[in-house]
C-alpha cells in the first residue's frame, strides 16, 4: 500500500508543476510583445489590418503608419495557412472595434500548415476557435495541450514570442538585397506551381486508426468555435472577408509582388486569383509585378525595406490603403 | 501498433490486470494472443508469416533434438535457414536484387528491364527472423535445451515488448525465464518504468524532435548553407540513437514489469573511446548476433575459411558491375594480390589478414541487414574499414600520443570526439536516399559556405534540438560518474524527482505525432 503513496505523489507532483509552470509560462508569455499575444491580451487596437504568410510581413508597418497616420496590426506569420489566418481576423474582430480597413495578399491560399497550425497551442486557453482548429489538424497536439499545460510552450510561436519579450516585432521584415547567386539562378529555375489545395475531411490511412480517431474526436471535439473543416481553402478565404464585410471593414485583398523574372515560372498564378475571386465575389488588386528593380527584393518571393516601400507608395496612389 | 500511440496505452492498461490476474499457461496463452494483436494491428496479413516461421523453427527443433545423426542434422539446419533466410530475402532484398541485376545488365549494355514486385515489408521482419534463428542454430550446437512447449515457444518468438524493433533476445537468454510465474514485484515495477519513461524521453522529446531539422536536411542539402547542414548530420546522429534506443528501453522496461530481464542493447555509444568498443554499446544485440554466428563462424579473429574469401569477392564483383568503375577492379585485384602475398609471410600475418576479412565481411553483411541498399552495405563497409585501420594503426597512435605524454582525459577525449565524427560521416551514408544526396551533404559542409548561425533556417529547430540533446547527455554524463540510475533505484525520493522532472521534459519538448520507429523498416 505504501508503494501505492509513491505513485500517486508522483501523479500529483507532475501534475501541480505542469499547472504552475504552465501558468509562470503564461504568465511570461503574456509579457511579451508579439503580435499574437498582443492580440489576445487586449493590446492590439488598430485602424488597419493586414493578413498573409512571410509575404504579408511586407506591409512593413512603420512606413505604413508614417504615410497613413493610422495604427496597425500586422497578423502575418512565415508559412500562415488561410485556415489559421481565418481563426486570427476572426478572434480579432471580436475582440477589438471593427478596424477601418483589411488588407489581405491572396497568395497564402497556396498552402496548409499543420505543424505551424499546432504552434499556437498556447493561444487555445484565449480562444475556443483556435483550440479547434488545432484539434481538426492535430488532435493528439490539441488534446495534449489540454492535459499537459507545459504542452502548449513546445513551439517555435512560443520561443518567438521570448524573444519579443521587451522589443517589437513591428519592424520584422527583410533587410538585406536578392543575392548573386539567386540572381543568376533564377534562368534554371524550375517552372513552379502554385498549389490550390483541397482539405479532405478525413486523412486516408487506416481503417482502425480512423475508427479510433472518430471515437476519440467525439469524445474530446469543443463545440465552441466555427471552423468548419469540410470547407477548402479558398472557403476560409471566403469566410474570412465575409466576416470582415459583416463587421464592416472596407476588405482589399492583393496579390504581392515577386521577383519579376521568379515571377515569369509561376504558371498559375492567374488561376489564384481567379479563384479568389469567384469565392469572395472582390477584386483582388494584383500588384505580383508592381516592384521591378532587384534592389527591391531580398529574395525571390519577398520585398525588402526598400521595396516595400515602393509597393506601400503604390498601394495609396491606387487608393488600397487609404489615410 | 507502436508504443507513443494512444492505442498502445489502452492496450497495456488492459494487458498488464490480466497478465497479473493470470496464472501458468493462462497467463502465457495471453502473452501470446496479445502479442499477435500488438503485430496485427499494423497488418493482420502478416501473422501468418510470424506463425509459419515459429512452426518451422519448433518443428525442426523438435528434429533435432529427436536425432543424432550429423547429415540429418545439418540438413535439418540449412532447412530451417532456408526458410528463415527465404522470407527475409524475398520481402527485404527481392527487388534490391531484381534492380542491382537490372542496372548490371543494362551496364553491358543489354535492356535491363524487368518486373520488380510491389512487396511490402513485414515489420520487424530481420529481428524476428534472426531470433528465431538464433533457437535453431543453438539447438544444432546443442548450446541450448529444445523447447517442447509450442505455447511457449511461439511467445518467445512474438513477444510483443521487443517483436518489431528487438532487442534480438536469444532462447538461451529468455526461454528459460518462461519455465516459472514471474511475480509481480514493485521493485521491478518501478525499475521499468524508470526505463520506460527515459525510453519516451528519447523517442518523444529527442528524436522527434530533432526529425523535423533532419528531413529538412536531407531532402534538399543543395539549399542549405554549411553549418546547417552540419547540425542536421550531428542531430541525424542523435535521433537514430534515441529513436532506437528509445524502442528498446521501452521494450526492455515492460518485459521487466512483466518479470523478464532482457540484456542492454545500448551502453551510450558516443562515449565510445575506439570502434571496437562501440560495437560493444551500439544495438549490442545485434553486434553480438553477428559475432557469435557470423564472425567466429567464419574463423574470428583465429584464421579464416573460404567463405571469407567468398562473400568479399561478391561484394567486390557486385560493386565493379554496378558502378561500372573497372578501376575499382585493379583495386581490388592489386590489394588481393598484396594481401595473398603479405599472408603467405607468416602464421602471424595470416591471421591477422584473415581477422580482417571476417571484420569487413561482418560489418558488410551487417550493414545489408539494416536495408536494401546499396547505402547501408557501404555504411558497413565503411564501420569495417574503421576497425581495420584502428587495428593497423591504433599501436601507432597510442605511441604517439604516450611520446607527448598526452594526460587521459584528454587522448578520452580525442578519442571519443574521432569516433563520432567519423560515426556521423557514415551515418550520411545511413540516411541519405542515395549516394548523390550523401555527396551534396558531404560537399556542402565540407566547402564551408555559409558557415554561420545566421544562415541557419529553422533556428527554432535547432534551439530546441540542442537543449534536448543537452539534458539527455547531461543524464547520462551523470550516470556514467554517479551511477545515477542506481540512485535512482535505491532511493524513493530520488526516484519521484526524477520520474516528475522527466515527465515535464516529455511535456514540455515531446512530440506527440505518433511518429513511427526508424528501426521498423529494418
Amino acid at each position: 500500500m505504501k508503494k501505492l503513496y509513491w505513485v500517486f505523489i508522483v501523479i500529483v507532483l507532475f501534475f501541480a508543476g505542469d499547472r504552475i509552470f504552465g501558468w509562470v509560462l503564461k504568465q511570461l508569455t503574456g509579457k511579451s510583445q508579439f503580435r499574437y499575444t498582443r492580440l489576445y491580451e487586449g493590446k492590439a487596437k488598430a485602424d488597419i489590418l493586414l493578413v498573409g504568410n512571410s509575404r504579408g510581413l511586407i506591409f512593413y508597418q512603420p512606413y505604413i503608419e508614417e504615410i497613413t497616420g493610422s495604427k496597425t496590426m500586422n497578423i502575418s506569420y512565415n508559412g500562415m495557412p488561410i485556415d489559421l489566418a481565418e481563426v486570427l481576423v476572426k478572434d480579432y474582430l471580436e475582440k477589438y472595434p471593427a478596424p477601418k480597413q483589411m488588407i489581405l495578399d491572396v497568395s497564402m491560399c497556396d498552402r496548409l500548415n499543420k505543424s505551424l497550425i499546432s504552434g499556437f497551442n498556447l493561444y487555445t486557453p484565449y480562444s475556443p476557435r483556435m483550440y479547434d482548429l488545432i484539434h481538426l489538424n492535430d488532435q493528439t497536439g490539441a488534446v495534449a495541450g489540454k492535459v499537459f499545460h507545459l504542452y502548449r510552450y513546445n513551439s517555435e510561436i512560443f520561443q518567438r514570442s521570448m524573444f519579443y519579450l521587451n522589443k517589437t516585432d513591428e519592424d520584422w521584415l527583410l533587410d538585406r538585397v536578392i543575392n548573386d547567386a539567386m540572381v543568376t539562378g533564377i534562368t534554371e529555375y524550375v517552372p513552379d506551381t502554385i498549389k490550390i489545395v483541397q482539405r479532405d475531411t478525413i486523412k486516408p490511412g487506416d481503417k482502425k486508426e480512423r475508427l479510433f480517431k472518430s471515437i476519440m474526436s467525439s469524445l474530446t471535439a469543443s463545440k465552441n468555435g466555427e471552423v468548419e473543416y469540410v470547407k477548402g481553402v479558398m472557403e476560409h478565404l471566403a469566410s474570412t472577408v465575409a466576416f470582415a464585410k459583416a463587421k464592416g471593414v472596407d476588405v482589399q485583398l492583393v496579390i504581392n509582388p515577386y521577383y519579376p523574372p521568379y515571377l515569369d515560372k509561376l504558371v498559375n498564378l492567374d488561376q489564384l486569383k481567379a479563384e479568389a475571386e469567384k469565392a469572395t465575389g472582390m477584386k483582388v488588386h494584383d500588384y505580383s509585378n508592381a516592384v521591378k528593380d532587384k534592389e527591391g527584393f531580398g529574395d525571390y518571393q519577398h520585398l525588402n525595406k526598400a521595396g516595400s516601400r515602393i509597393f506601400l507608395d503604390k498601394l495609396m496612389e491606387d487608393g488600397v490603403l487609404k489615410k | 501498433m507502436i508504443f507513443n500511440s494512444i492505442a498502445f496505452f489502452v492496450f497495456i492498461g488492459i494487458f498488464f490486470p490480466l497478465y497479473f490476474a493470470l496464472k501458468g499457461r493462462a497467463r502465457l496463452f495471453l502473452c501470446l494472443v496479445a502479442s499477435y494483436f500488438f503485430y496485427g494491428w499494423w497488418d493482420e496479413r502478416f501473422l501468418a508469416l510470424v506463425a509459419f516461421s515459429t512452426c518451422v523453427d519448433y518443428f525442426v527443433g523438435l528434429k533435432l533434438d529427436n536425432t543424432e545423426d550429423q547429415p540429418t542434422r545439418k540438413k535439418l539446419l540449412i532447412a530451417s535457414m532456408v526458410v528463415n533466410l527465404g522470407f527475409l530475402g524475398f520481402f527485404k532484398y527481392f527487388n534490391f536484387f531484381i534492380k542491382s541485376f537490372q542496372e548490371m545488365l543494362t551496364g553491358f549494355g543489354y535492356d535491363g528491364s524487368m518486373h520488380s514486385l510491389k512487396i511490402i515489408l513485414p515489420v520487424g521482419i530481420s529481428f524476428y527472423t534472426f531470433q528465431s534463428m538464433s533457437y535453431t542454430i543453438d539447438v544444432y550446437r546443442k548450446e541450448i535445451a529444445v523447447e517442447k512447449d509450442f505455447i511457449r515457444f511461439s511467445t518467445f518468438i512474438s513477444f510483443f515488448p521487443q517483436l518489431v524493433a528487438g532487442p534480438i533476445v536469444r532462447a538461451s537468454d529468455f526461454l528459460p525465464q518462461f519455465q516459472k510465474d514471474r511475480e509481480f514485484s514493485w521493485d521491478r515495477v518501478t525499475a521499468g518504468t524508470g526505463q520506460i519513461i527515459w525510453g519516451f524521453f528519447k523517442k518523444v522529446a529527442v528524436a522527434d524532435s530533432l526529425a523535423p531539422f533532419v528531413d529538412q536536411c536531407f531532402q534538399a542539402p543543395e539549399t542549405f548553407g554549411s553549418l546547417h547542414l552540419l547540425i542536421g548530420v550531428i542531430f541525424y546522429s542523435f535521433q537514430i540513437y534515441c529513436d532506437f534506443s528509445g524502442y528498446s528501453d521501452i521494450a526492455i522496461g515492460l518485459a521487466r514489469i512483466m518479470g523478464f530481464d532482457f540484456p542492454d542493447n545500448f551502453k551510450k555509444p558516443y562515449f565510445s573511446r575506439n570502434y571496437s568498443e562501440f560495437w560493444t554499446r551500439w544495438h549490442i544485440s545485434l553486434s553480438s548476433w553477428l559475432r557469435d554466428y557470423l564472425y567466429i563462424p567464419l574463423g574470428g579473429n583465429r584464421g579464416g575459411t573460404f567463405a571469407s574469401w567468398f562473400i568479399l569477392l561478391v561484394f567486390m564483383i557486385l560493386t565493379v558491375f554496378l558502378t561500372g568503375w573497372w578501376w575499382l577492379a585493379v583495386i581490388y585485384l592489386l590489394s588481393s594480390v598484396g594481401t595473398y602475398f603479405y599472408m603467405q609471410k607468416s602464421e602471424y600475418n595470416n591471421k591477422n589478414a584473415y581477422n580482417y576479412m571476417n571484420l569487413m565481411n561482418t560489418m558488410l553483411l551487417g550493414g545489408l541487414w539494416h536495408g536494401a541498399s546499396w547505402a547501408f552495405v557501404f555504411w558497413g563497409f565503411l564501420h569495417g574499414s574503421y576497425q581495420v585501420v584502428q587495428r593497423l594503426a591504433g599501436p601507432i597512435w597510442n605511441k604517439a600520443l604516450d611520446t607527448i605524454r598526452t594526460p587521459k582525459l584528454f587522448k578520452d577525449i580525442l578519442a571519443m570526439g574521432l569516433v563520432y565524427a567519423s560515426t556521423c560521416f557514415a551515418w550520411i551514408y545511413f540516411r541519405a536516399p542515395d549516394f548523390d544526396v550523401a555527396s551534396q551533404v558531404i560537399t556542402g559542409i565540407a566547402s564551408l559556405e555559409a558557415f554561420n548561425f545566421g544562415s541557419v533556417i529553422n533556428k527554432f529547430w535547432v534551439i530546441k534540438g540542442v537543449m534536448v540533446i543537452g539534458i539527455l547527455l547531461l543524464v547520462e554524463i551523470l550516470d556514467v560518474r554517479l551511477t545515477l540510475w542506481k540512485v535512482i533505484q535505491t532511493n524513493p525520493a530520488f526516484r519521484v524527482v526524477s520520474f516528475v522532472l522527466l515527465l515535464w521534459a516529455i511535456a514540455f519538448f515531446g512530440s506527440f505525432g505518433a511518429n513511427s520507429f526508424i528501426y521498423f523498416q529494418f
